[in-house]
């Protein structure tokens, strides 16, 4: 009697398995199926994109986007052209980008830290304050910036304490510290909002631990806060870099044109590469694989950290 | 070393529009050198009155005194206090060793070498030298706990501060600890105020503890004076475990009547009770003796409802069979007793172990006797110790 109803247990455990291992094989089996399928239409018109950076314009025209490069169509020519319309332009994008990068990240940490970690009156409004700045519509902002900058005249400022007298000076820097200031600026009220999701999550009592250890506010953000940001830091340096390395508009309204001599950055170069009265397609895939670089690069070496997540 | 003093010590929170009192008219004092363990169910203020010590919480009104200086006022690092907290709070980046010296070099002169020996020797005296490279990620509870001490102890502190900081081990570690930190705190002999909710290190860790329920001081006195006389209801059923028995009773003249019994009180206890009519009596489970037959005058015919066996002993869930009641009393047997549930037999409790309390008022009317004569020596001891 005892041995039929194990029995008959055992074989209703087993026809269980078998229906979840079923059930297992078809979720996997649409999952592969999902993935491959979005993997294809995400990866295709990268592909098209490379294959067309390497054809001649005739092959271009005669082949299929997806078709790779017959040796009778292949050359390097339109890459020689894009570095040569672009290359010039990436100092420029660099020397404002990184600066700018760092600013924003810092000073939202800082100013984050202000507002989580350290009481005082009337934070809640400034907060408010902060993230409403993030809302604002950019092209909103394009008339008062440009006014602004011709207010602040930086070169005269520049000029007056001797800055252009030094041997790395430039008169392009003009535009390219405006172009620092103005990307920390707007950066800052993301990166704050960024910064504080993170140091919420932080264990009050290290603070207090640390306050009772004899440390400064500013020595707990130096000793504490800084160092356990590090993950943090690295999710806001891609984010902002890839911002403000692709900003197009508050590029185009202080750089003016497309002269990397200047300040233009990549962005404009790259639009520089689109105008004109035949489209060179080979040219501009290949342009636009040019100026992808430095955020590939970006992305290769903070990556891992963004992908992790953040944890302390 | 340092002596403490609350007075009318006061601490309310606003919430929203309401003003939540969280510690009321607090006054106590600590001396130097003792081990004061403050204890009482969760909410009860005992850590934020740790947390007005450190300074990490200003103190509503009233002031405590630091061997007679105000705090209030006062930053967290100017009170010379060390705190250990319940999460242990150990800087997740720092080394061991880093997270010991930050406190050092933030706020003292001390040259690299003097921290780097004290290091050391608080390394050595808790046991962890070889920890000291490694960061708190990489190390158990019982290892992060050692090094929140040492964080404290390297500060030389004149009062060491202590949030509960056993509750996030294991039993057995906890019980370890418990032993360990009693050993510390004597070899220090730093003033120590150590904030639990569990009754036991309350019992066996402190020179005295001081019970809070709802803000309020309830008793402070060493364990065996809040454990044989304690001062209201609340401490004698928060100290002892299990708890205290405790039935209401209606009282007339020298009779107790309890739903489902009476018992009949001798005239000098009922002496004791002066005017009062509702009486709550209280009984402690291992001083109820459970007899086969109800033979004598207060002796309770019971049934037993649920043995719970504990190896050395047995608790006992005694239904009084006389009257219809849903009343349960707990009792301890011996643990060699043959016992089982649905006995029938009969629970005498001895009057010199019954604590009266107002049945209003919770305040204790009469303890139950501990005759300093009776205590069984184990170690004779001459006159003055």
């Amino acid at each position: 009697m005892q041995l039929t109803a194990l029995l008959q247990a055992t074989t209703n455990a087993f026809e269980r398995l078998a229906v979840w291992r079923d059930q297992m094989n078809r979720k996997h089996a649409v999952a592969t199926a999902l993935a491959v399928v979005l993997g294809v239409a995400f990866l295709s018109p990268l592909w098209g994109g490379l294959t067309t950076a390497f054809k001649t314009g005739s092959g271009f025209v005669t082949t299929t986007p997806l078709t790779p490069p017959t040796p009778g169509i292949f050359t390097l020519q339109p890459w020689g052209e894009a570095w040569a319309t672009i290359g010039p332009s990436l100092g420029n994008s660099l020397m404002f980008t990184v600066p700018a990068m760092l600013l924003s990240a810092v000073l939202g940490s800082i100013a984050a830290y202000g507002l989580t970690m350290v009481d005082w009156r009337g934070q809640v409004a400034v907060m408010t304050l902060f993230i409403a700045a993030i809302f604002l519509p950019k092209q909103g902002l394009l008339l008062p910036l440009s006014r602004f900058w011709t207010a602040v005249d930086l070169a005269g400022l520049l000029e007056s304490i001797g800055y252009f007298g030094l041997p790395f000076a430039h008169p392009k820097h003009t535009t390219i510290i405006q172009l620092i200031v103005t990307h920390a600026c707007f950066g800052i009220s993301i990166c704050t909002l960024l910064f504080r999701g993170y140091y919420l999550t932080i264990d009050d009592d290290i603070l207090e631990a640390a306050r009772i250890d004899g440390a400064s506010i500013f020595s707990i953000y130096r000793n504490i806060i800084l160092p356990l940001s590090y993950p943090m830091f690295m999710v806001v340096f891609i984010f902002q870099f890839t911002q403000i390395y692709n900003e197009f508009l508050y590029a185009l309204i202080l750089v003016g044109g497309s002269n990397p001599d200047t300040g233009a950055p990549v962005t404009l170069a790259l639009a520089e590469l689109n105008s004109g009265f035949s489209q060179n397609w080979n040219g501009q895939m290949a342009g636009a694989f040019v100026t992808a670089i430095p955020t590939l690069i970006v992305y290769l070496l903070f990556g891992e950290q963004f992908a992790k997540g953040v944890e302390y | 070393m340092a002596n403490l003093r609350f007075d009318d010590v006061t601490k309310t929170f606003q919430d929203g529009t309401e003003t939540v009192l969280a510690v009321d008219e607090l006054n106590m004092a600590i001396d130097d050198g003792d081990f004061l363990v403050i204890v009482g169910p969760s909410g009860c203020g005992k850590t934020t009155t740790l947390r007005m010590v450190a300074g990490l919480e200003t103190i509503t009104d009233g002031e405590i005194y630091l061997d007679g200086n105000p705090m209030s006022g006062k930053k967290p690092q100017d009170r010379n206090i060390a705190m250990v907290f319940q999460s242990y709070a150990l800087y997740p980046h720092m080394t061991v060793r880093e997270n010991m010296r930050f406190g050092l070099e933030q706020s003292t002169d001390l040259p690299d070498e003097e921290i780097g020996e004290r290091v050391e020797n608080i390394g050595e005296m808790l046991g962890i030298p070889e920890l000291l490279d490694r960061k708190p990620g990489d190390l158990s509870g019982g290892q992060q706990q050692r090094v929140a001490l040492g964080r404290a102890i390297i500060r030389d502190p004149e009062v060491f501060l202590l949030d509960e900081p056993l509750s996030n081990l294991d039993a057995k570690l906890r019980a370890e600890m418990r032993t360990e930190l009693q050993r510390l705190q004597t070899e220090l002999d730093t003033t120590t105020i150590y904030v639990t909710h569990d009754q036991t290190e309350a019992m066996t860790m402190g020179d005295r503890i001081a019970i809070l329920n709802d803000g309020e001081l309830q008793q402070i006195g060493t364990p065996l004076e809040c454990y044989y006389e304690p001062e209201n209801q609340f401490v004698a059923g928060f100290i002892g475990e299990p708890s205290m028995n405790f039935v209401q009773c209606r009282r007339d003249g020298e009779t107790l009547h309890a739903d489902s019994f009476d018992y009949l009180l001798s005239a000098d206890t009922a002496a004791h009770l002066g005017s009062t009519s509702e009486v709550t009596m209280g009984i402690r489970p291992e001083d109820i003796e459970v007899v086969p037959d109800a033979t004598e005058p207060n002796d309770i015919p019971v049934e037993v409802d649920v043995v719970e066996p504990f190896g050395k002993e047995n608790n006992l869930y005694l239904i009084p069979e006389a009257r219809e009641s849903d009343e349960t009393i707990i009792a301890i047997v011996e643990g060699r007793t043959r016992v089982g549930a649905g006995d029938h037999a009969a629970m005498r409790i001895p009057e010199e172990h019954v604590h009266l309390f107002d049945g209003d008022s919770g305040e204790a009317l009469r303890n139950a006797i501990v005759d300093e004569a009776d205590l069984s020596p184990v170690v004779e001891r001459s006159a003055d110790t």
